[in-house]
């Protein structure tokens, strides 16, 4: 592999590893604290994508200047981020809520169902097929820009790193974030006091409002988007979480990078059908030698019913 | 407490058999199972069987296991590439039934050995991450699974044989009844077998360690011995499932079938039915399964018909709500029964003693 | 009647499920058909099944719903399930014994896959059941010697012909497309597949006519269409400077994708696909900017404007009634039923056998795209293609591909 292509790959892999990250954020934030494995946030993810296509489609007339189109995909990425944020915490309080004294494994049967809402919503909003994401800024002038990066990667690094650094300073500087990052490490809220279940709240919402900003980040990067696309990527953070150690955020943020860089040296290497195949064997991997991920710490154990 | 549990004892002993009756009955008086309602019963029947080979992992020893479908997906390939006519091998239906479960099951050894350290939500996602890995091989070695084509055509059991002027083998292929009273056969002998292991030292010990794997462990029941053979035997009635599936179609079709949205189909149904309880796991199949399977189409036919044949417009139709559909009802169940709608005698009892 | 009474006696369960079949024999039926269709109505193929069911409904309803003196009854099966989002082969192994088994359904129209294909093809066969795909273009299904090993025999366990595709196969298409690229003077070739039945055979019998032609291949590789996009890939497809990229697949296994991510990467070469991507959908995937002007499709048959006068009132009454123009799916589902019909009205008896013959006699058909007949594979001897390229947004008719010189690489150069 020559260098350019070497370094093409690794921008392409670090780019949607960013966005896989924010994602698997939501599904560590969730399980970390409810002990959840929250599986209709990859449709979360993607109805997010869907209002950024309508948002989008609806603006575009008016970006006659890729600055212009630039701040409408930040306008866009904030309102995506609201939105996927208020609808995990509906989907909390609606679904959720009513099953924190029930069996382990009655609320993934539940999330299994909301995914299953979700992606039928997806359906009907989007059709069947995939949809063109609209163009803003993100071909201008990429074409005849023959470098490793092109502008599509750089808008999807402008929305993920501040979210990403919006983050760090929220767990490191707020009393919400470090209370989030010791709840994770040391174990799941198990009283439903108002108190507790308010923190629940917020942090379903924190959780969906990054998978807002990496919806179209996510969007933007694919370039296309259908209903299937929250459990494909869904699954990839997922096993980006689970690489990262299921609880621990920084842990879901080096793992969605690690998982983006495996899926662009793959194609590459052994061919673009064994991306999916290479990610989850090098997980296995890693769970035969560190069963808690990469940043995790070692849980007790939990018992379904 | 007697009173409740001696009711539940009732359903499980007297609802059974009156329902395998009935199934055994209907295709004799409704001409339709000839056809496409048999097949439709055909697939939720096998996918019963696949259930229940999912709840001795989950329900009896309470190991979280999300990739149920590679299973499938192994025996229903093992089965493809022993009998099909493009393959030297072809050693007939009954053998490669037989060693198709014999490879899920050292599969599910394989598997099992490794993950015996890792509990509930590793050990799930461990699986969930297994089931892709096979649903990419057998997507991917293409020389011995066929890739996305799949392999065919599987000959249906007695393929040449003619029996008293009737070709077994065509019969099985044209009229669904054949396969559905295998399928019901196999779905009846499973049921009898995990009774059998139910009640048994070894099902016993499954439920000790599922309740306190400490405290089994010091009544001197080996921890490790328990749970691989519940791996091997879960895994084993998966691919006696899968081989079924695949002998009715006549094909294994595209891997991709066998990937992590069946695996989590067929954990929902065990769950809705009842964690550990057989008739619980038959109920949420027979609703989860029946649903998609046989009632969507059926409603979706029957609306179409009733529209009169000058109507202008597309047909309604609910297939583009049945995901929908389906999600709704998996969580109006468990908001209202959580812990399944026909739960195990022995979850119902201890959540009776707690009541008191 | 009798029957029917019967089945009332038995259990709940019995009396739900029955009742499909009660409303199913309500009325006498000695002159009447059913013609079911199995397509996957829910999922991914959703948009283009409804183009095929829309041109079958217009077909029944311009033949008054009649065949003959057969009042015709046409019920849309779906062989796809929610879970799945794409056809399942249990759903049809489900259509196909359901068709085979009611002795009022006289033909089967469909699949749209040829994966699914090879699962109801033998059990129809087993029943005489006349099937007519409008989709099917795997050669293997038909064409003795073209496919694997074996087929298409054991597609045929009665040892008789019962299957008949209205649309051309791919060992047409791909070598004339592969035609129709050294003609445009384009010589190196990227070949790409979805991996799928009818994917990786038109690509690859586009590919050998390549090579026979004097083309350089650089690579045939196929992709995953589970994964949601192929930047990764596109990276080293732009690597090996390609001037012509073949995708050998359909909208459904994300051609539309593939067209935009070789644009969002700059790519230049023309993109040739299949007659699988034709259809609006895949512009709409592909993004209108990143295929305009420089994507091609091969397409069975002529140009609307070259239609027949059955041709043009089929354009007509089909905007008329749907407001939009029929796709090149609508055509074939359109074919496909009035090729159904006109069997039955010549067999002019309720006998599937018969039916069958009298479909497989067709000759000189007054089709929309020209008069085409059967051969003796059951392949319809329609050869005409054309090639439509992406103009403002849409296909537009581009040229028509010279089929002389078939068979003899020398010639067409």
């Amino acid at each position: 592999m020559t260098l350019p292509a070497f370094l093409q790959q690794c921008v392409l892999g670090l780019t949607s590893g960013g966005f896989l990250g924010l994602i698997a954020v939501g599904y560590t934030l969730v399980y970390g604290t409810v002990g959840l494995i929250h599986f209709a946030h990859g449709d979360v993810v993607m109805l997010g994508g869907c209002l950024a296509v309508g948002l989008l489609s609806l603006l575009a007339p008016f970006a006659f200047d890729p600055l212009v189109g630039w701040l409408m995909i930040v306008l866009v990425t904030i309102s995506c981020g609201f939105f996927c944020g208020g609808l995990n915490m509906a989907i909390d309080r609606l679904v959720y809520r009513p099953l924190r004294q029930a069996p382990p494994l009655a609320p993934l049967v539940s999330a299994v169902g909301v995914s299953f809402i979700l992606m039928n919503v997806g359906l009907l909003w989007l059709g069947s097929t995939d949809q063109a994401f609209p163009d803003l800024v993100t071909n201008a002038g990429s074409p005849a820009l023959r470098s490793p990066v092109t502008m599509a990667d750089l808008v999807v690094l402008s929305l993920v790193l501040p979210a990403l650094i919006g983050l760090a300073i929220l767990l490191q500087r707020t009393r919400f974030g470090r209370s989030l990052r010791s709840v994770a490490a040391v174990s799941r809220v198990t009283t439903p006091t108002g108190g507790a279940d308010q923190f629940i709240s917020a942090t379903f919402f924190l959780g969906g409002f990054l998978g807002g900003v990496a919806s179209v980040a996510a969007s933007i990067h694919t370039a296309t988007i259908n209903y299937q696309m929250g459990y494909q990527t869904g699954l990839y953070a997922l096993a980006a979480a689970v690489l990262g150690g299921i609880g621990s955020v920084p842990g879901a943020i080096v793992g969605g990078l690690l998982v983006g860089l495996i899926r662009a040296f793959s194609t590459v290497v052994l061919g673009p059908r064994w991306a999916a195949a290479a990610v989850f064997l090098v997980l296995i991997v890693i769970l035969a030698f560190r069963p808690e991920g990469l940043f995790g710490q070692k849980r007790r154990e939990r018992r379904p019913a | 407490m007697s009173g409740r549990l001696s009711d539940r004892w009732w359903l499980a002993n007297s609802w059974e058999p009156a329902v395998f009756g009935l199934l055994a009955v209907a295709p004799l008086i409704i001409p339709e199972f000839a056809g496409g309602l048999g097949g439709q019963f055909t697939t939720v029947m096998i996918l019963g069987v696949a259930a229940l080979g999912l709840n001795v992992m989950v329900g009896f020893t309470g190991l979280l296991h999300l990739g149920i479908a590679a299973f499938l997906g192994i025996g229903g390939m093992t089965l493809a590439i022993l009998t099909v006519p493009t393959n030297p091998l072809e050693i007939g239906f009954l053998p490669a039934v037989l060693a198709s479960v014999g490879v899920t099951a050292a599969v599910g050894l394989f598997l099992g050995a490794p993950t015996l350290r890792l509990r509930g939500d590793y050990l799930a996602v461990v699986t969930l991450v297994f089931g892709e890995v096979v649903r990419a091989l057998l997507c991917n070695l293409e020389q011995i699974t066929g890739g996305m084509q799949g392999l065919g055509p599987v000959p249906p059991p007695g393929a040449g044989v003619i029996v008293g002027g009737v070709d077994l083998g065509r019969s099985f292929i044209v009229d669904a009844r054949w396969f559905y009273y295998l399928a019901l056969a196999v779905l009846g002998a499973v049921v009898l077998l995990l009774r059998g292991i139910e009640r048994s030292a070894l099902g016993r010990a499954w439920i000790a360690v599922r309740e306190d794997a400490l405290a089994a462990a010091t009544l001197g029941i080996s921890v490790t011995r328990v749970r691989l053979s519940a791996f091997a035997i879960a895994a084993a009635i998966a691919g006696l499932a899968g081989s079924l599936s695949v002998a009715s179609l006549g094909t294994t079709g595209d891997p991709n079938a066998f990937g992590f949205n069946r695996s989590v189909a067929i954990l929902c149904a065990v769950i809705l039915g009842g964690l550990g309880s057989i008739p619980g796991t038959l109920v949420g199949v027979a609703i989860l399964f029946g649903f998609d399977i046989v009632v969507i189409p059926w409603a979706d036919g029957w609306l179409q018909q009733l529209q009169p044949p000058t109507w202008r417009t597309e047909p309604l139709s609910l297939g583009s709500w049945r995901l929908a559909l389906v999600g709704v009802a998996l969580i109006v169940m468990m908001r209202f029964r959580p812990e399944g709608l026909v739960p195990s005698r022995r979850l119902a009892a201890e959540l009776h003693e707690a009541r008191q | 009647m009798m029957k029917c009474r019967r089945r009332h006696a038995v259990g709940l369960i019995t009396v739900v499920v029955g009742s499909v079949v009660v409303s199913g024999c309500l009325q006498p039926a000695a002159d009447r058909v059913r013609i079911v269709s199995s397509l996957p109505r829910t999922g991914v193929a959703q948009q283009v099944t409804e183009s095929i069911v829309r041109g079958i409904r217009l077909a029944v309803d311009d033949a008054k719903s009649r065949a003959g003196r057969f009042e015709v009854e046409y019920l849309d099966l779906d062989n796809a399930s929610a879970a799945a989002g794409r056809w399942t082969s249990e759903g049809e192994a489900a259509n196909a014994r359901r068709a085979a088994q009611d002795p009022e359904v006289m033909a089967y129209i469909g699949p749209l896959n040829s994966g699914a294909a090879q699962i109801s093809m033998p059990i129809l066969n087993y029943a005489d059941l006349l099937m007519v795909s409008p989709a099917n273009t795997a050669v293997g299904l038909t064409k003795p010697g073209l496919g694997m090993p074996g087929e298409p025999a054991i597609y045929r366990p009665s040892g008789r012909l019962n299957y008949i595709r209205v649309v051309p196969a791919d060992d047409i298409q791909g070598p004339l497309a592969a035609t129709w690229a050294y003609d445009r003077g384009l010589r190196r070739v990227y070949v790409v597949d979805d991996a799928g039945v009818y994917g990786r055979g038109v690509a690859s019998l586009f590919a050998d006519r390549c090579l026979e032609l004097g083309m350089q291949v650089l690579d045939q590789v196929s992709i995953d269409p589970q994964a949601t996009d192929f930047k990764t890939f596109v990276a080293s497809v732009m690597r090996a400077d390609p001037d012509l990229i073949y995708f050998g697949g359909t909208t459904r296994t994300k051609g539309g994708q593939l067209a935009r991510d070789l644009a969002g990467a700059g790519c230049e070469a023309v993109l040739l696909v299949p007659e699988g991507c034709f259809d609006q959908a895949f512009i709409d995937a592909a993004g209108v900017a990143a295929v305009e002007g420089r994507c091609f499709a091969t397409v069975g048959g002529l140009p609307p404007e070259s239609f027949t006068d059955r041709g043009q009132a089929f354009l007509r009454d089909y905007r008329d009634r749907y407001g939009l123009p029929p796709d090149a799916s609508a055509i074939y589902g359109y074919e496909s039923m009035r090729l159904v019909l006109a069997a039955i009205t010549k067999a002019a008896r309720k006998d599937r056998r018969a039916i069958t013959d009298a479909a497989l006699a067709t000759h000189d058909f007054d089709g929309l795209l020209g008069r085409w007949s059967i051969d003796t594979n059951g392949d319809t001897t329609l050869r005409q293609f054309s090639v439509y390229a992406v103009r403002d947004g849409r296909f537009v008719f581009d040229e028509t591909i010279p089929t002389t010189g078939m068979g003899d690489p020398g010639d067409s150069g």
